[in-house]
C-alpha cells in the first residue's frame, strides 16, 4: 500500500458520503429513542437544519487561541479516524489513507480529538466544562480498558494488527466473523462500546440536566458547527472499526450502511433503557462487568 | 601449699568482686578492687609456684648450672612485683576520682553520678 | 637505609614525658614544644620504617630486649602493619596536641606528660610481642587516660572517667589470670612462642586465653559492654575523643588481632560473632542519638566491631586480609579522629548546631570527606574493603555474616547522611563562630590525608585507581573551580561534556550510544537552563559533574568494579543535587538510603555471581553457575529497581525529585533514572530468562514494571503538586520501559530504549517548563495557578508537545513507543500483567491533562495577572526538545535503526523493516512520515477554515461565561482544579493508599523506637557497666564453649 495522489479524491468521497449518511443516521437513531421514550421525536433532516443555523450565527466569540483549536482538534480527530481505516474491503477506492499505519494508529488517533476538545474546553474557564473534562477522562480509563484487551486478542487471533487483514481474515461467511469465532472478545468489545458512545448510562461527562452538555458549554455558531459535524461523524467513524474487527467489514456501501447502523443501535438501545450512572458506578461497572470477560479473551486466545 | 594459696586467691578476688559490685559507696569500691588485686597477685605465685624448690636467687645454693631443676620459675613472681605497682597505680588514680566526684557532688553513691546515659 | 631501633619510639614518649618533668611549670611554650618534637620523632621513626617498607628493603625486624632472645625477654616488632599503625598513632597524638594547645597551656606540663605517656604506651600495645608487657602497656593507657578525660571541662567527665576505671580494673583481672594460665600452660609469655608450640592446648590454656581475650575484647567496648566508652566519649574533650576512638581502637585492635595467633583460627568465629552484634546493634542505637559526641562513639564502637568482624575473616580473606582490615580502620580512624576534631569546634551538642560549618567551606569539604569515608563510598579505602570483603565472605558462602554487614553499614549511612542533611539544611545558629585557623588546619589536613590514603589504597588495589578515571577527576577538580561565577563554570561544564561526548563516541556501541548521548549531550541541554542561575552556586557543579562522571562511567564499564564504582558516584553526586532543594531534606535522605540499599543489593549480586574471581567481567553473568543465577538475578535486578523507583521501592522518588531545583530535577528524573535502566539493560542481556523454583523472574519483572505503570500513573493523578506528578509519572514510565525489557523479545527492549530517549526529552521538558512556572509563579500548587496560558505561551507549548508526546497520541513520538509496544506483546508468552499496562495508558491522559488545564487554561488568579513569561534560559532548552520532539516524530528511525540492528545480537527474530518511509513489523506497519502529513493538512484545513469564519470574533473577558444566569467574579471559585479527579478517587481511590510508605515506615520507626528501648541499658550507673561486663563474659564464654 502506498499513497497515490487518487486517493486524496477517493478519500474525500469517502468522507463525504460517510458525513451525509451519519446526519441521517444520527437523526434516525435519535428518532427511534424518542419513539422509545412515547415522543415524536427530530425531523430526519434536523442536523442539516443544526449545522445551517450554526453556521448562519452573527454572534461570535472567542476565549482565546486554545478555543479555537478544540473544534479543529475535534474533527481532525473525526476525519482522521474515518481515513486512516479502509472503509469498504476489496475496494481500493475507499481503503482511504490506511497506508499510513495499522490498527494502532487508529486506536490511538481516537484520543487526538478527546485531547483537543478537553484543551479547548477549558481554556473557556467555564467550570462546567472542566467538571465533564474531569468526569469523562475518568470514565474513559475503565471503559477503553475491555476494548483494549478484545484488540489485543484478536490482533493475537489473527497474528496481524493490519485492519485489512484483520477484514479479510472474515471473509467467505458470516461464521468466520470475529463475533463468532471470538465471542469472548467481542462482548468485551461491545461492553466498553457503551461507555464511549456518549449514550446514557454512560454520558455523565455531557450530563444536560447538571453541568449543560459538559465540555462544549461555551461553544456556539461556527465552533459548534465543526463540533456538531464530529459529533455525527465521530461514532460512524469508531462503529466502522467495530464492524471492520468484529463483524465482517463491509464489502459495499449498502452492507456498511446496515452494519453501522445495527452497531450504533446496539448503544441507543441499551441507552433508552437504563439511566445514568455516576462515574464510580460506571468503573466499577466496567471493572467487573467487562474487565473479566476482557482478560478471559486474552487468556483463552 | 599452692592448692591453699590459689583457692585463697580465688576466694579474694570472688570476695572482692562481690563487695564491688553491690557497693554502692565508691570508696567501699575502690577498697574491694584492691581486695581483688590482692587474690589476683595470690593466684599468680601459687600458678607459678612449684612445690621443693628453692627461691630463684643464683648463689653458693643453686649454682647457675643446676638452676633449671631448683628454683621457682622467677617470671610468677616478677610479674606480680610489676602488677602490685600497676595496681597501686591504678588506684591511687581511683581515689583521685574519689576525691574529685566527692567535690563535686557532696557524695560518694556511684548511683548518684548518672547525668550520662543512653 | 638504616633504620631506628623500635625502642627509640617508646624512649621518646617516656623521655619526652620525664623532660617534661624537670621543666619550670611556667615555660609553658616550651613544653608544649618539648611534647611536639616528642611526637614528631614518634611519627618520623615509624615513617621511615613504612617508607622502607613501601618503596624500601625493609623487611619485619624484632628487636630484643637486653640482648638476650625471646622468650627470655621482651621483644618488639616493627613489620609494615606495626609501622603503620604507629605512625597513626603517632599522627593521632600529634594532632592532637596542636589542637589541644590551649588546654596545654593553662593546664601545663603535667597534662602534655599524660599525653605523651598515653601515645606511648600505645605504641607499645602494637610493637610488643610478650603479652605481660601488652598488660603493662594496657595498664598505662588507662592511667593515663583516666587523666586526660580531665582535660574536658565537662564536670560529667569526672564520673565517666570513674566508669572507666572500674571497667578496667574487670579488664586488669580478666587480662591478668589469662596471662598466668597461659604461661602455666606453654611456659612463654611471647607470642610467637606459644604460636610455635605445637602440643594441644591443655583445658588450662583455653581457659587463659579466653580471658585474655574477652580482656583484650572489651577494650574495643563490645556491645553490651560499652556503657562506660560511650559516657567517654561524649563528656571528654573531643581532642581526647580522637585519640580514644582512633588511636586507642587501633592499638587495641591489633592487640586482639595479635593474640588471636595463640588461640588459632577456632576463635575466629567468636570474634566475628561479638564483632557483627556490636557493630549492628550499635548502629542501631545511634539512630536514636541526638548528641553530636555520643553519636560519634556509638559509630566508633560500630565501626570497631566491624574490623573485629574482618579479623574474624581472617581465614578466608588471606592476603587480602591487611588490605581489607586496614583500608576499613584507616578509615575509620581518620574519618572519626577529624569529626572529634570537628566537633570541637562547634558550640552546640545536638546535630542541629553543627549548621555553623556552612560558614566554612574547608569544614563542609571535611565533614563530606568523612562521612563518605565512613561510608564506604568510592574513591576511599573503606570502599575497597567492602568490596573485597563482600567478596571473600559470598566466594565462601558466608551469606548471613554480609548481609548483617550491609544492613549495619547502610543504617550507619542512614544516620550519618541524615545527620550531613541537617547541616546542609537546617537554619544556622546566628551565633559568631571563631575558627581557630590551628585547628581548621589539622582538620584540613586529616581530610586531605583521607583522600591520600584514597590514592593509596586505589594504587593497592588490584584494579585501575578510582582517581586516576577522568571524568570523576574532572569532577573532583570542579571543586578547585568553586570560587568562579555560576555562568563561567556552566559554561565549562557544557564544554567539558560534549568534548567527553565526542571523544568517546566513536568507541561506543549503540546502546552506550543512545545512553550516551542523553548523558552527556542530553545533561549538556539541560545545563543551558542553569545558565538563569546567577552568583556561584556553590557545590552545584561539582555535584553535578560528579553525577555525570558516574552515569558516564558506568555505560563504558566492563567489569562488576566499575561498574560499581561509577554506580556509587552518580548516587553521591546526584544525592548533593537533590539535597539542594528548599524543603528537600528528607527526602534527599530517603533517597540516598534507598539508593544505598540499592547499591548494596547489587555488590551482593556482583560477589555472589564472581564466586571470588576477580576481575569480575560484566559478560560473565551469563556464565553464573544454576545454583547462584537465580538469586544473582534477584539481588542486582532489585539493586536496579531501587533506581527507576519501581512500585514497592518508590518512595523516595516523588519527594526526592519534586523538591530538586527547577533545573536538577530535569537532570534527576530525565538522566538519572536511566542509570537503573541501564543496569537491567545489562542484567537482561547476559543473564536473560532465569528462573528461581520454576518461577520465570523476567515474569515477576513483567508484572514489577505493569504495577509500578498502573500505580505510579494512578498516584500521579491524585497529586496537586505540578512537579510532584510529574516525579510520580516518571515511576509510571519507567514501568513501562522494565515492562519492555522483560518482555524478553526484540520490540519490548526497542521499545524500552524508546522509552528511554523519550522519557529523557519529555520529562526534562515538563520539569523545566514547570520549574520556570513555579519560579514565577511562587507556588507549585496547581490549584493555586490557571489560565496562564495568555502570560506564558512558550511554556505552554512545551507543556502541549510534552503531553502529546507523553499520551501516546499520533503523530508525536510517543505513538512510536506505543506502537512498537502493540506489536511487542503480540508474541509475549505471559499475558496478564498487559491489562495493567492497557490500564495504564489512559489514566496517564487524565494527569497529562489536569497537568495543562490547572496551570494554563481556565482562570487567570488576581495576583498572577503581571506575570512575564519564564525566563529565555529555562526556555531555551525546552524549545530545542520540542524540535527534537517533532523531528523525533516523523523520522524515529535516525536513533532507532542502528539499535534495533544491535538488538537483533540478542533477538535476532521480531527486528523492525525501516527500508522505506514506512517502518513494518510482522504484524503491522507505520508511517511516521505520512502519519504528520495527513493530519498536519486536515488540521491546517480545518483551522484555516475556522479561523476564516470567525475572523471577526469578539475577544471576550475572563467571566464573560454563561453561567446560570450569574457573572462570576472570583476565579478562585470558578477555577476547578483543586482535587480535580474527585470522582475517580472515589472509585479508585481505595489502590493509592500508601501502604508502601506505611511499610518503610515501619520498619523504621521499629528501628528507631527499638533503639530507644534498648539504649536505655545504658543507665548511667557504672555499676550497671560491670555487671553488662560480667554478662558479656558469660554470654561470650557459654556461646564459645565449643571452642
Amino acid at each position: 500500500m502506498t499513497f497515490e495522489w487518487i486517493q486524496i479524491p477517493y478519500s474525500l468521497m469517502t468522507l463525504l458520503i460517510v458525513i451525509i449518511y451519519a446526519f441521517f443516521m444520527t437523526a434516525l437513531i435519535a428518532k427511534i429513542g424518542a419513539r422509545a421514550g412515547r415522543r415524536y421525536g427530530i425531523r430526519i433532516h434536523q442536523n442539516f437544519l443544526d449545522l445551517f443555523k450554526n453556521y448562519s450565527l452573527r454572534s461570535s466569540i472567542t476565549h482565546g487561541y486554545m478555543f479555537y483549536l478544540a473544534p479543529v482538534f475535534r474533527l481532525t480527530g473525526g476525519i482522521g479516524l474515518l481515513l486512516f481505516v479502509p472503509t469498504i474491503y476489496g475496494s481500493q477506492m475507499f481503503s482511504n489513507l490506511s497506508f499510513a499505519g495499522d490498527l494502532i494508529l487508529a486506536l490511538y488517533f481516537i484520543f487526538f480529538g478527546t485531547l483537543g476538545m478537553a484543551l479547548g474546553a477549558a481554556e473557556s474557564g467555564h467550570p462546567y466544562a472542566a467538571i465533564g473534562i474531569s468526569r469523562g477522562l475518568s470514565q474513559v480509563t475503565m471503559a477503553e480498558l475491555p476494548f483494549a484487551l478484545s484488540v489485543f486478542a484478536i490482533a493475537v487471533q489473527y497474528q496481524t494488527l493490519s485492519v485489512t487483514d484483520i477484514v479479510a481474515a472474515q471473509q467467505g461467511g458470516f461464521m468466520n466473523w470475529t463475533v463468532f469465532t471470538n465471542p469472548l472478545a467481542v462482548t468485551a468489545a461491545m461492553m466498553s462500546f457503551l461507555g464511549t458512545m456518549m449514550r446514557s448510562p454512560f454520558d455523565l461527562h455531557l450530563a444536560p440536566q447538571e453541568i449543560p452538555i459538559g465540555p462544549p458549554t461555551e461553544y456556539h455558531s461556527s465552533y459548534l458547527a465543526l463540533m456538531q459535524t464530529n459529533r455525527n461523524l465521530f461514532p460512524v467513524a469508531k462503529v466502522v472499526i467495530y464492524m471492520n474487527l468484529f463483524f465482517g467489514g463491509a464489502t459495499n456501501w449498502p452492507v456498511f450502511f446496515l452494519k453501522v447502523f445495527l452497531i450504533y443501535l446496539f448503544s441507543a438501545f441499551v441507552g433508552v433503557v437504563f439511566p445514568r450512572f455516576r462515574v464510580e458506578q460506571s468503573i466499577r461497572w466496567f471493572m467487573v462487568w467487562a474487565v473479566p470477560v476482557g482478560i478471559a479473551a486474552i487468556l483463552l486466545v | 601449699m599452692a592448692h591453699i594459696a590459689m583457692f585463697t586467691g580465688f576466694a579474694l578476688i570472688l570476695m572482692g568482686l562481690y563487695g564491688a559490685l553491690t557497693n554502692r559507696n565508691i570508696m567501699r569500691m575502690i577498697v574491694f578492687f584492691t581486695i581483688v588485686n590482692t587474690g589476683i597477685n595470690l593466684v599468680l605465685v601459687a600458678v607459678g609456684y612449684l612445690p621443693g624448690r628453692t627461691a630463684p636467687i643464683l648463689d653458693d645454693v643453686v649454682p647457675a648450672s643446676e638452676a633449671a631443676a631448683k628454683i621457682i620459675d622467677p617470671v610468677p613472681q616478677a610479674l606480680v612485683l610489676t602488677a602490685i605497682v600497676i595496681g597501686l597505680g591504678i588506684t591511687a588514680l581511683m581515689l583521685a576520682y574519689a576525691y574529685k566526684l566527692f567535690e563535686l557532688k557532696r557524695t560518694l553513691d556511684i548511683s548518684k553520678f548518672r547525668e550520662l546515659k543512653w | 637505609m638504616v633504620m631506628p631501633s623500635a625502642f627509640l619510639i617508646i624512649a621518646v614518649g617516656l623521655g619526652g614525658a620525664f623532660l617534661l618533668g624537670f621543666l619550670r611549670n611556667e615555660w609553658r611554650a616550651t613544653a608544649f614544644a618539648v611534647t611536639v618534637l616528642s611526637l614528631a620523632s614518634i611519627i618520623l621513626i615509624s615513617s621511615m620504617w613504612v617508607w622502607g617498607f613501601a618503596y624500601g628493603e625493609a623487611k619485619p625486624v624484632d628487636f630484643l630486649t637486653a640482648g638476650i632472645a625471646a622468650p627470655f625477654a621482651i621483644n618488639l616488632r616493627v613489620g609494615l602493619p606495626e609501622a603503620t599503625l604507629v605512625l597513626l598513632v603517632g599522627l593521632t597524638g600529634l594532632f592532637s596536641a596542636i589542637y589541644l594547645k590551649a588546654s596545654f597551656e593553662r593546664m601545663g606540663k603535667r597534662a602534655m606528660a599524660v599525653l605523651l605517656i598515653d601515645i606511648m604506651a600505645l605504641c607499645g600495645i602494637i610493637l610488643t610481642r610478650d603479652i605481660f608487657n601488652m598488660f603493662v602497656f594496657f595498664e598505662l593507657v588507662v592511667i593515663s587516660t583516666g587523666g586526660l578525660i580531665l582535660l574536658s571541662e565537662d564536670q560529667r567527665a569526672l564520673a565517666a572517667g570513674f566508669k572507666y576505671l572500674i571497667v578496667s580494673q574487670f579488664i586488669s583481672l580478666m587480662f591478668l589470670l589469662g596471662t598466668i594460665f597461659i604461661y602455666h600452660s606453654y611456659g612463654t609469655l611471647n607470642i610467637d612462642g606459644m604460636t610455635q608450640t605445637t602440643a594441644a592446648l591443655a583445658k588450662g590454656a583455653s581457659l587463659g586465653f579466653f580471658l585474655l581475650f574477652i580482656a583484650l575484647v572489651t577494650e574495643l567496648k563490645p556491645f553490651p559492654a560499652n556503657g562506660w566508652a560511650l559516657d567517654i566519649y561524649e563528656a571528654a574533650h573531643p581532642a581526647f575523643s580522637a585519640i580514644f576512638s582512633a588511636a586507642v581502637g587501633t592499638a587495641a585492635l591489633f592487640a586482639v588481632n595479635k593474640t588471636l595467633q595463640i588461640g588459632g583460627d577456632a576463635w575466629l568465629p567468636v570474634a566475628t560473632g561479638i564483632g557483627i552484634v556490636t557493630f549492628v546493634v550499635s548502629n542501631i542505637l545511634a539512630l536514636q542519638q541526638t548528641n553530636d559526641r555520643r553519636l560519634l562513639g556509638y559509630s566508633s564502637i560500630a565501626q570497631v566491631g566491624l574490623v573485629l568482624v574482618v579479623i574474624g575473616q581472617r581465614d578466608i580473606l588471606g592476603d587480602k586480609f591487611m588490605f581489607v582490615a586496614g583500608g576499613i580502620l584507616l578509615a575509620h580512624t581518620v574519618a572519626k579522629a577529624g569529626l572529634y576534631w570537628l566537633s570541637g569546634m562547634v558550640s552546640g551538642r545536638e546535630l542541629q548546631a553543627w549548621t555553623v560549618l556552612r560558614k566554612n567551606p574547608i569544614m563542609l569539604f571535611a565533614f563530606i570527606t568523612f562521612i563518605a569515608m565512613l561510608s564506604g563510598l568510592p574513591p576511599f579505602p573503606g570502599f575497597y574493603a567492602k568490596w573485597e570483603l563482600a567478596h571473600a565472605l559470598f566466594a565462601s558462602g558466608r551469606y548471613g555474616l554480609i548481609a548483617f554487614i550491609l544492613f549495619g553499614a547502610l543504617v550507619e549511612a542512614g544516620y550519618l547522611f541524615r545527620w550531613f542533611g541537617f547541616i546542609i539544611k537546617r537554619e544556622m545558629s546566628e551565633e559568631r563562630v571563631v575558627f581557630l585557623v590551628r585547628k581548621v588546619m589539622v582538620v584540613f589536613v586529616t581530610a586531605l590525608g583521607g583522600w591520600w590514603l584514597s590514592y593509596i589504597w586505589g594504587g593497592l588495589s588490584s584494579y585501575k585507581n578510582i582517581l586516576y578515571n577522568i571524568p570523576f577527576a574532572f569532577a573532583l577538580a570542579f571543586m578547585l573551580l568553586e570560587w568562579l561565577p555560576a555562568k563561567v563554570k556552566n559554561t565549562i561544564a557544557i564544554i567539558a561534556m560534549c568534548a567527553y561526548f565526542y571523544i568517546s563516541y566513536p568507541s561506543y556501541d549503540p546502546l552506550q550510544l543512545i545512553f550516551g548521548m542523553i548523558i552527556l549531550l542530553g545533561g549538556a541541554i539541560v545545563l543551558l537552563a542553569s545558565y538563569n542561575w546567577t552568583g556561584r552556586r556553590q557545590g552545584f557543579y561539582t555535584s553535578a559533574m560528579l553525577m555525570y562522571a558516574g552515569l558516564s562511567m558506568l555505560i563504558v564499564s566492563e567489569n562488576s568494579f566499575s561498574f560499581f564504582v561509577a554506580w556509587e558516584l552518580l548516587t553521591v553526586g546526584s544525592y548533593f543535587l537533590m539535597l539542594r532543594g528548599k524543603n528537600s531534606e528528607p527526602h534527599a535522605l530517603s533517597y540516598i538510603v534507598f539508593s544505598l540499599g540499592g547499591a548494596f543489593a547489587i555488590l551482593s549480586g556482583f560477589a555472589l555471581a564472581a564466586q571470588g574471581i576477580q576481575p569480575f567481567a560484566l559478560t560473565g553473568l551469563g556464565q553464573v553457575a544454576q545454583t547462584y543465577a537465580p538469586w544473582v538475578f534477584i539481588l542486582l535486578a532489585i539493586g536496579f529497581m531501587t533506581k527507576t523507583a519501581a512500585i514497592g521501592l518508590h518512595i523516595w522518588l516523588p519527594g526526592a525529585h519534586a523538591e530538586a531545583e527547577a533545573d536538577v530535577s530535569p537532570m534527576v528524573s530525565g538522566i538519572l533514572l536511566k542509570a537503573g535502566l541501564f543496569g537491567l539493560f545489562v542484567l537482561l542481556m547476559n543473564m536473560g530468562k532465569t528462573q528461581l523454583y520454576g518461577i520465570e523472574l523476567t515474569h515477576i519483572l513483567l508484572w514489577m514494571g505493569a504495577l509500578s505503570a498502573f500505580l505510579g500513573n494512578l498516584m500521579a493523578i491524585f497529586q496537586e503538586d505540578a512537579k510532584r506528578l510529574l516525579a510520580y509519572s516518571s515511576i509510571g514510565q519507567m514501568g513501562y520501559a522494565l515492562f519492555g525489557l522483560a518482555m524478553m523479545n526484540h520490540l519490548g527492549w526497542l521499545m524500552a530504549l524508546l522509552f528511554v530517549i523519550n522519557h529523557y526529552i519529555y520529562k526534562s521538558m515538563l520539569f523545566l517548563s514547570v520549574g520556570g512556572i513555579a519560579k514565577r509563579t511562587g507556588t507549585r500548587n496547581m490549584f493555586k495557578m490557571g489560565g496562564l496560558i495568555a502570560l506564558m505561551p512558550l511554556s505552554f507549548i512545551a507543556v502541549l508537545v510534552g503531553i502529546i508526546a507523553m499520551s501516546g497520541v499520533p503523530p508525536l513520538s510517543g505513538f512510536g513507543g506505543r506502537w512498537i509496544f502493540y506489536n511487542a506483546i503480540m508474541t509475549v508468552d505471559y499475558r496478564l500483567p498487559i491489562v495493567l499496562i492497557f490500564l495504564s495508558g489512559p489514566i496517564a491522559f487524565l494527569y497529562l491533562f489536569r497537568l495543562i488545564h490547572t496551570i494554563f487554561l481556565g482562570q487567570l488568579k488576581d495576583e498572577h495577572r503581571k506575570l512575564k513569561e519564564v525566563p529565555f534560559w529555562l526556555i531555551l532548552p525546552q524549545m530545542l526538545f520540542v524540535i527534537f520532539l517533532l523531528g523525533f516524530a516523523v523520522l524515529p528511525g535516525l536513533a532507532l535503526r542502528r539499535v534495533d540492528g544491535y538488538i537483533s545480537k540478542f533477538f535476532a527474530d521480531g527486528a523492525l523493516n525501516w527500508d522505506s518511509s514506512v517502518i513494518t513489523s510482522n504484524y503491522g506497519y507505520w508511517n511516521p512520515v505520512a502519519i504528520m502529513i495527513i493530519i498536519s493538512v486536515i488540521f491546517v484545513i480545518l483551522l484555516a477554515w475556522l479561523v476564516f469564519l470567525n475572523r471577526k470574533a469578539q475577544k471576550v473577558k475572563q467571566f464573560n461565561i454563561v453561567y446560570a444566569a450569574e457573572r462570576p467574579y472570583r476565579p478562585e471559585t470558578t477555577h476547578y482544579a483543586w482535587n480535580f479527579f474527585a470522582s475517580y478517587r472515589k472509585a479508585m481511590g481505595f489502590l493509592v493508599q500508601p501502604i508502601v510508605t506505611n511499610f518503610w515506615n515501619a520498619i523504621t520507626g521499629t528501628l528507631h523506637s527499638g533503639a530507644d528501648v534498648v539504649r536505655r541499658i545504658y543507665t548511667g550507673n557504672g555499676q550497671t557497666y560491670a555487671y553488662h561486663f560480667l554478662a558479656f563474659v558469660v554470654v561470650v564464654f557459654m556461646l564459645s564453649m565449643g571452642v
